[in-house]
């Protein structure tokens, strides 16, 4: 499966797939979202699902079944929007709480037998030197942790110069 | 001085962040005019915004969530960078502890750099950054922070920024680690989260 991830609206997101949707699982959003409350419920309490009852709560499944994972993302000082990023942070399920030694120090312990590819897109105006270093060095701290296969990532002004399929 | 002390944590009671900011605060010159502020929703207030501008000094802690700042925080930050951006201030120097659940402090360097980026939007002096490791177990401390113990290192690095805290210049970010090796924090760290997993009558390797 093909898992999208956006903050952009109905209207954008119909300029950047504009047909076939049905060729991706997509999480966007509809303003229904809860923030992460750090309590580690999705790892101590109900194991792999988010104590906070949206629809939300199974991202780290939707991980476990996404071979690749796209996200589209605006630019917010070197890394993801506030949307983007809480979705993010509603994914740790998808590693398990327990550390492992892994590339020269500490991470979580893998939950599923999985690989992800992760594609990034950031979209925005006036992103500086230091903000696409930041975001560089996120992406692969990210894949890191999330014993990503690879990922990529693109900066564009316009949301038009997304390319999907 | 004014400085304001800022808890970016998302728990409503005993977070690290809190812990962090009183060790913070009692190595700050006692004369200061402390504020402090508990950033745990999506939403600043106007009055908070004006109390905050209303600063010489900011200082941040909060927990490392996916290699970056926790959402939320997020929220609040791009509502401060637009209230900075409307309002004439002065010079604001902005300091951050960022606590990290893995043993080694510099994977707290990311958030840092996103800090910095966020400084300069919003018209704010960077000042200093700290990547605090082994932060899993600061919430669980009876008592302040020590010089002497586990956390040393972090103790060492929080005298530093706060003997800096009204130097206008840029130092550079300290990164620490617990005052004892890697596999003893990874082998309590597992055993606490086996503990909590059985106590509420699990699997352990749930």
């Amino acid at each position: 499966m093909r898992l999208l991830i956006h903050d952009l609206s109905e209207e954008q997101i119909n300029v950047v797939l504009p047909e076939r949707k049905d060729v991706m699982k997509i999480v966007s959003d509809d303003g229904s979202t809860h923030q992460c409350n750090g309590c580690f419920g999705c790892w101590v309490k109900t194991p792999g699902v988010c104590g906070i009852k949206d629809k939300y709560q199974n991202m780290g499944e939707l991980f476990s079944e996404s071979e690749e994972i796209i996200i589209i993302s605006k630019w917010f000082y070197g890394g993801f929007s506030p949307f983007v990023k809480n979705i993010m942070d509603r994914s740790i399920s998808y590693v398990l709480p327990y550390f492992v030694k892994r590339n020269g120090e500490m991470h979580h312990k893998q939950r599923y037998d999985h690989k992800i590819e992760m594609k990034v897109w950031f979209y925005g105006d006036h992103i500086t030197d230091e903000e696409r270093l930041t975001a560089d060095t996120l992406l692969q701290a990210n894949a890191i942790n999330l014993a990503c296969n690879g990922s990529e990532v693109n900066y564009v002004q316009s949301i038009t110069e997304i390319k999907l399929i | 001085m004014k400085i304001a002390l800022i808890n970016g944590s998302p728990k409503v009671k005993n977070s690290a962040s809190a812990f962090i900011l009183t060790s913070v605060k009692s190595l700050l010159p006692a004369d200061s005019e402390f504020k402090e502020f508990k950033f745990n929703g999506t939403i600043l207030n106007e009055i908070d915004l004006e109390k905050i501008a209303d600063t010489d000094v900011l200082i941040f802690a909060f927990p490392l969530y996916v290699d970056g700042i926790p959402s939320h925080l997020l929220h609040c930050l791009d509502q401060m960078e637009t209230y900075f951006n409307m309002m004439e201030t002065k010079k604001i120097r902005v300091c951050v502890l960022v606590n990290c659940g893995f043993y080694e402090g510099h994977q707290g360097s990311i958030a840092l750099g996103m800090m910095k980026n966020w400084c300069s939007k919003a018209k704010l002096e960077w000042g200093q950054g700290i990547g605090i490791g082994g932060g899993g177990m600061l919430a669980s401390f009876k008592s302040p922070l020590e010089s002497q113990g586990p956390m040393k290192n972090l103790w060492d690095a929080i005298k530093v920024m706060t003997d800096n805290v009204s130097n206008p210049h840029e130092m550079d970010n300290i990164y620490t680690v617990p005052n004892y090796p890697r596999f003893l924090y990874a082998l309590g760290g597992n055993m606490g989260w086996k503990k909590q997993i059985k106590e509420n009558g699990l699997n352990r390797k749930a």
